[in-house]
Parts: C-alpha cells; structure tokens; sequence
C-alpha cells in the first residue's frame, strides 16, 4: 500500500518539466534507538539534499519561471519509520527541507511509488533497494559515509571515462538509458550557469586509461549535452587520495564506452 | 630495485587492495593497446613530473584573451581552435628528454617502473583539455595523467598525483607548491635563442645552496656580497 501526503510547506513543482529525485527517509534522517519524539538527525544524505535545493535556488534566481528543477520527495520504506509518519513530515519541515511530496510504502512496493512519481534518480543506503530500483530501470545511487562530507553548497556530479571491457558487469541497458537522460538534463541545467560559481559541476574520472579514454569520454559527454568541469586521468595511478579532494556527490554510472582502438 | 619514494610503506590495507587492482586494470588496459603506446610507471616507483599547461605549451595568445576578455570568452576561443596544436612551451625540450631517458632506461630495465611519469596538472576547464590532449598526440609526448580542475588551484592535487617535481610559469604557485614540502620551480621561455637539447636531459646544480648549507645564499640575498666574504672567514 502506498499513500502520498503533500508537503503544504513547499511550492508544488511543474510535473512535465522537473527531474524528480526520491530520497529515502533512511539516507536524510538518523534514528536513533531511543529518540523518543524528538525531531530526527541529519543523515548521509544531508549535503546532498541541500545541495539540490542550492541548485533549485540559483536556477530560479536566473529564471523566477525556470520549471527545469529538481523535484526532491521522500520515500519511507522502513515500517519504524512509517509508525511515525508524523515525525518525518516534522523533521523535514523543521530543517526547512524543499521535499514537495512523502510516500509511505512497504519494501515490497516501494517500486511502485518510484513509477508512479516519474522518479529519474533514486538515492538510498540499502543495497537491496538499489538493486531492485536498477532492475526496473531507474538509475539508483548507494549513499554512504562519504556522502555526509560532501558538499551542501555545490552538487557534484561523477563520471566515469573507462573503456567497459567487459559489458556483462556494467548497468543494464534499461538504466543505462535513463542514465544518459537523466544526465543530459543536468547537462541543460548546468548550461544556465556560467564557467565558474555553478551550483552544479561535472567531474570526469578516468582510472585505467589514458589520454585517449580521457578525450574520448570529455568528447561523448559533450555529444550528449554534458559540459565536464573536472576532468582527473589517472591510468593506473590510485584513486583514493584524489576522490577525497574531488568529494563528488555521486557517480552517474551509465557503460559509457570509449572508442579508444 | 630500491624504492624511490621511500615515505610510503609496504601495502597492508583495503585501500591498498583497490590501488593493486586499478593499477592491474590499467596495466591491462595498456597491454592490449594496439597502439603498443608503453604504458604509464607505477606511481608509487616512478619520478612524477608535474607540468602546468602553460609551461608544457605556448599559450600566451590565449592568456591575453583570458586576462583581457575573461574566461568564457578564453574557453570558448579554445574551443574554435581544438583542432589547432599548440606551440611548444618553455618546458617542451624538458619533456622530450624525460622521454628520451625513459626510453633508454626502458631497452636497459624493461621489467623496471623506476621511470619518469609525466603529469599535466592544470586549474584549466576540462573543455581546453581536448585541446591540450589533441596537442600532446600532435607531438606524440608520453603523457597519459592529467589533473584538470576546472579553476581550483591544483596545488592540494600535487601529493594526491604522487608528485615529485612541479613546473609552472606562476612563481605564486610554485611558492605554495613548496609551502606543502614538494620541489617546484617557475620555468620561463628565455628572451634570447636557446639551443635544448631534447634527446639529453642535462641538470645544473647549484654549488652555492643546493649541496651545501643555505646559509650562506640568505646572506648574500640580504646583506649583500660583502658581508659574504666576512662569513666566509668567520666560518
């Protein structure tokens, strides 16, 4: 059973034209055993929830008609957290959260709500619901610890520029599509904004190729509408000190193959 | 064969585990080239040479756009002229020697990654990066690592790129380069002709403060040269 409750506190969003990202109640709120009824913590996915709302905020200072914006709902799976309904409606108005929409659903039908509310990318901290989102074919992210050190201030978005190699082990096709939509509207985003001060930056990683894998991945991007800000051509060389400086949001994995031979 | 960068030690962890793996996916990712382009050193081994763009390449043309029009317009004059390779810069010839010894140390050592690794470490927009990357192939210079910031200073990069030595035409960054304990020098396109070779690395050390004490090149630049020669005796 999935019920909608709207957010009264929030403007309502243009439903042909905004990018709806659902959030699981689990990734933007910490329970703690014993909270009682006390507003919930931040969770990992605080930065990034206030990062998609600093997107929303300099794009309506470009364009007070801009209709191209996120559209952020929660979606609470978890039976704990769906007792207390009333708790994550509160929680999320007492952070001033830009959540238009709250769905209550079992983990059984969760997937429901994603369809029903044209989700194009769904963030969560459970495994579970991430494989079971990307089989149905929506791109879906895995937030953890890292998340929580990123940025509030500027969305970063990831790429990955090597060659797939072996496309058994890359995302299924059905993603792989809604991957490449869901990144030429950020892509169209990001035009609105100039080289420097965006709210919204790509990065473009490559680990195991080289220059080529490098050009040919700026270049793809490009084709699709996607203008790289960042771009870090490792070739081997290890990747963790630098992702702990770049700190992207997430990485938007999508098979991009290069076209090195 | 001994380690070059010493501060690092042996591998134990996770982390270190996905460093093996990216640098075995990388390693056979370059092995099955068709281009058999020699693959990149192993970081951890190998002599890292930061380049900034502006030293690797002649772009003083495109800095007058950047400084006298801003950087949309400079991007966007980049991006008209991808297709056109750009000049030679002060560390070209620098570059080419680097490659040269690599080569030799590569038909001497070839199980070795002791080498040279060559990085192009810019505050550049990635987009002038299919530019830069269409240059280095124009001159088929073994570069195959870049670090393009899209405007931040590339300096918190340097120990991320496992950097040994960084060049670049800005002393400010040179200076900072420094401040985090790596050697970085400010190189210049000399006013008058200079024969480089490019097949010869050939490297000056300076007798008066680089293998002796300092102390003596602070006074000089302090008190001048008279005051030189008293410390000289005193010492």
């Amino acid at each position: 059973m999935v019920s909608t409750i709207q957010n009264t506190d929030v403007k309502q969003k243009d439903a042909d034209h905004a990018v709806v990202v659902a959030i699981t109640s689990h990734a933007a709120f910490e329970s703690g055993a014993d909270d009682g009824d006390a507003v919930y913590r931040e969770g990992v996915a605080f930065p990034l929830l206030q990062a998609l709302q600093k997107v929303n905020e300099r794009l309506l200072e470009e364009n007070p008609a801009e209709s191209l914006l996120f559209d952020v709902i929660l979606i609470t799976t978890d039976s704990q957290q769906q007792q207390q309904s009333s708790r994550v409606i509160s929680s999320t108005r007492h952070y001033g959260l830009e959540v238009s929409r709250f769905c209550f659903s079992s983990e059984e039908d969760f997937i429901e709500s994603l369809q029903k509310n044209n989700v194009k990318l769904f963030l969560t901290t459970d495994t579970n619901e991430v494989t079971q989102a990307s089989q149905t074919g929506v791109v879906s992210v895995l937030l953890d610890q890292q998340t929580a050190v990123c940025s509030s201030e500027q969305l970063r978005v990831m790429f990955c520029g090597d060659a797939v190699i072996r496309p058994d082990t890359g995302p299924m096709p059905l993603t792989r599509q809604a991957a490449q939509s869901f990144s030429t509207q950020l892509g169209e985003m990001r035009q609105k904004f100039g080289m420097f001060d965006s709210p919204l930056s790509f990065i473009l990683v490559t680990s195991h190729g080289g220059r080529e894998s490098c050009r040919g991945a700026l270049q793809m991007l490009r084709s699709r509408g996607v203008s790289v800000d960042e771009a870090y051509c490792l070739a081997g060389a290890p990747r963790g000190p630098m992702l702990s400086l770049v700190q992207p949001h997430f990485l938007l994995r999508d098979g991009y193959s290069s076209l090195e031979e | 064969m001994s380690e070059i960068k010493p501060n690092e030690s042996a591998p134990a962890t996770t982390e270190d585990n996905g460093e093996e793996k990216d640098w075995a996916a990388a390693k056979a990712f370059f092995d099955n080239l068709k281009t058999h382009k020699p693959r990149p050193p192993k970081p951890r081994y190998a002599v890292t040479i930061a380049v900034s763009s502006r030293t690797l390449f002649n772009m003083v043309a495109e800095r007058k756009i950047y400084e006298e029009e801003g950087v949309e317009k400079y991007v966007a004059y980049q991006l008209e002229n991808e297709n056109e390779p750009l000049k030679p810069g002060a560390a070209f010839p620098f570059v080419k020697a680097l490659m040269n010894v690599n080569s030799r140390l590569r038909k001497l050592y070839p199980d070795s990654e002791e080498l040279f690794d060559i990085v192009l470490m810019t505050n550049n927009h990635a987009q002038v990066g299919v530019r830069l990357i269409n240059s280095i192939n124009h001159y088929d210079l073994t570069i195959e690592r870049f670090c393009m910031t899209g405007g931040q200073s590339p300096i918190g990069y340097l120990k991320a790129y496992m950097t040994n030595l960084y060049l670049s035409k800005d002393s400010e960054k040179v200076g900072e380069a420094i401040e985090e304990g790596i050697a970085a020098a400010t190189m210049f396109m000399p006013k008058t002709e200079m024969q480089l070779s490019d097949t010869q690395l050939r490297v000056a050390f300076d007798g008066d403060a680089v293998l002796f004490s300092d102390e003596s090149e602070i006074i000089v630049k302090k008190h001048g040269l008279d005051t030189f020669f008293e410390h000289e005796k005193e010492v």
